[in-house]
């Protein structure tokens, strides 16, 4: 064989294969069995507003259901990027991880992909994030088949606009809404939350009986507790009847009598609207300790009746204003 | 029955009250207490200035309840006998002897008015002491009583000269000491000058209508009110407790300006000073239609029967009004009940 021809040989040769190999890396493999993979995407919160450098991030879960498993060498490599019609897409795959799990039935693959936008252009494009194809194969069976992911649709934004450009005309959907600023809003609900915050506080205080609350150890909030636990007999009603005398003492700083209760209001004016529930007390107190054979014509006949008083001169004690009826 | 003997008696007793207080205006409180030591049946010391309406209050009184009115004017020289008797020549030139203040109203005796007694010497307070305790006297070789007799007397503090304090003892014998003061009311101040009506004494008692009460029955209806009006063991801790305060007022924190409270109380009220003070918070119980005392009957007597009863240290003697007041004042503050 003369040179020449040797030429011809290895040209076509060489032809060959080059075509042979571009035939192998085109083959279309089948799909698997969707009954066998399934795939679960995270992809990025927000599909729109991606300038050049941005980087986006997407998981996917694939479940590969035995027999068959994922073979591994066809997931993409760093720094792959997809073409489309000869086209670099501007889109790398900037990191891979991949995650395994084996369990008895299946095998879970979490696939971490980040890709990282290398285009700009005058005004949004859209662009995808395709589909990586993966190649699945039985355990001990040499066919391959396999398993395309969803892609994802997003929007790349220029930098910066140049130049003359009609809004108008380039106006895309894919933009994202201007965010309103909601300062005042978070403020509002911050206050309202405070407010509600303290109106709860106000009313555990009104309403509450226990001495852990501030100005709970006042005279009147010590009586109420002390008539609270006595007995609704007689005797107790004396009891409840003396503790309640004694805390008029101490909030007075003196004794107090029936002719003393305008003295008692004008020194202690927060006491001033429950006078005429005093005087009734006071009443009640002469019957029961000196006077037993008058007769009273009042409302705080019981230990129920004492609560009450006890209870609104604790409001009063506290700054409030009982609802005392005249 | 004696409900309805004590709504009758109540009845007078207020009426009593409402002429006396139309004839001595601005005085309500003293009418008061007089009406609550006519009826707890103690003497009373009046106690104020001159000329503010003592004798006419008295004279008002005695026209009310009936009864014989005597009245003598303290002075240095008045002796015992001045009381009892006095002698005189008669138009037939021979010396005669005639009853004195004290026997001329013979057991009808109501009211002995002794003005400014604080004028008078110790011998006549001592006479004074037996016929205010015993109401009796012994004169002429025979024992007078006065049953009914009731003591009120005067004393000006403000004047000091040619005067004899009061002893305790005969201070004791006074139910109440009763302080008279101008009324503050402008309006009241101005009447008492220019109503007519308040010029001629004689004419303004003449107003309040005789007897309103029997002189003679009172000891007897007082004894009633006395028994019908009852005393819890409550309000007897209470007045125990307001006696035991005025001996030792430092156990119980009292506390007067400037004053050391250790020096000052030499003795505190008598067992007979407690005795009336309870006598008269019962009259005043039964005056506002109750069955029962309460703490407010006490206070309402407390200060004009207690006061005048304690010994002070002589150094806090001259402040003794004052003292006193603060320091009953601060008793009661002390003291509570129940």
């Amino acid at each position: 064989m003369n040179a020449r021809n040797r030429i011809i040989v290895f040209f076509f040769g060489t032809l060959w294969l080059l075509l042979a190999g571009q035939c192998f890396a085109d083959v279309i493999l089948p799909d698997v069995d969707q009954k066998f993979v399934s795939v679960q995407e995270i992809n990025p919160s927000r599909d729109a507003g991606f300038v050049v450098g941005d980087k986006l991030q997407r998981t996917m879960i694939l479940t590969v259901k035995k027999p068959y498993e994922l073979i591994k060498e066809s997931l993409p490599i760093v720094g792959y990027e997809h073409r489309y019609r000869g086209q670099v897409s501007g889109i790398e795959l900037s990191a891979i991880s991949v995650k395994e799990d084996q369990q008895s039935q299946q095998a879970v693959y979490t696939i971490q992909l980040e890709y990282q936008v290398f285009k700009t252009g005058r005004v949004t494009k859209p662009a995808i994030l395709r589909g990586e194809i993966v190649k699945i194969r039985q355990a001990g069976n040499t066919q391959v088949r396999q398993f395309r992911m969803p892609s994802f649709n997003f929007r790349i934004s220029p930098l910066s606009v140049y130049g003359e450009v009609n809004l108008k005309n380039e106006l895309s959907p894919y933009i994202p809404p201007l965010q309103l600023r909601a300062d005042k809003e978070w403020m509002l609900l911050k206050g309202a939350a405070a407010l509600l915050g303290l109106c709860l506080l106000a009313l555990l205080y009104i309403l509450g009986a226990r001495a852990w609350l501030p100005y709970m150890g006042g005279a009147f909030a010590k009586a109420y507790r002390q008539v609270n636990r006595l007995p609704e007999d007689p005797q107790g009603l004396q009891q409840a009847i003396t503790a309640v005398h004694q805390a008029l003492h101490q909030v007075a700083g003196h004794s107090v009598f029936a002719n003393g209760i305008s003295r008692f209001t004008s020194e202690q004016p927060a006491f001033a609207p429950a006078s005429s529930e005093i005087e009734r007390f006071f009443a009640l107190s002469h019957q029961v300790y000196f006077d037993p054979n008058t007769p009273l014509t009042l409302d705080l006949p019981n230990k129920q009746g004492l609560k009450r008083f006890c209870r609104h001169m604790r409001d009063c004690e506290r700054g409030l204003r009982p609802e005392v009826r005249a | 029955m004696q409900e309805q003997q004590l709504n009758d008696w109540r009845t007078h007793a207020l009426t009593l009250e409402t002429e006396v207080n139309k004839v001595v205006v601005g005085q309500q409180n003293p009418v008061r207490l007089i009406t609550i030591a006519v009826f707890a049946r103690g003497h009373v010391l009046l106690e104020g200035d001159v000329g503010v309406g003592k004798t006419t209050l008295l004279r008002a009184f005695t026209r009310g309840i009936g009864g014989g009115y005597q009245r003598i004017e303290g002075t240095i020289d008045l002796m015992p006998n001045d009381l009892v008797y006095h002698t005189y020549l008669g138009e037939d030139g021979k010396p005669h002897v005639s009853p004195g203040p004290l026997l001329m109203s013979g057991q009808d005796l109501s009211i002995f008015f002794f003005n400014e007694i604080n004028r008078a010497r110790p011998q006549v307070h001592s006479l004074m002491l037996r016929v205010m305790a015993e109401r009796t006297l012994t004169a002429f070789n025979k024992e007078h009583t006065f049953p009914h007799m009731l003591v009120f007397a005067d004393r000006n503090q403000v004047e000091r000269e040619e005067t004899f304090d009061i002893p305790s003892a005969a201070r004791d014998r006074f139910m109440m000491e009763i302080p008279i003061v101008v009324p503050a009311a402008h309006e009241i101040m101005e009447s008492l000058i220019f109503d007519t009506r308040f010029h001629d004494v004689d004419q303004l008692i003449s107003n309040v209508p005789a007897d309103i009460l029997k002189f003679d029955q009172l000891n007897s209806f007082a004894k009633v009110i006395q028994e019908n009006i009852q005393a819890s063991p409550a309000l007897r801790k209470y007045a125990l407790d307001l006696w035991l305060a005025t001996k030792d007022p430092v156990a119980y924190g009292v506390k007067v300006s400037n004053v050391d409270m250790k020096r000052l109380v030499l003795s505190g009220a008598s067992p007979r000073g407690m005795g009336m003070l309870l006598r008269a918070a019962r009259v005043n119980a039964w005056l506002n239609n109750r069955s029962a005392v309460v703490p407010e009957d006490i206070h309402a007597v407390f200060h004009e029967t207690i006061a005048h009863r304690l010994v002070f240290s002589p150094v806090y003697e001259m402040r003794r009004t004052e003292i006193a007041r603060e320091l009953l004042t601060g008793i009661v503050n002390a003291v509570a009940a129940p």
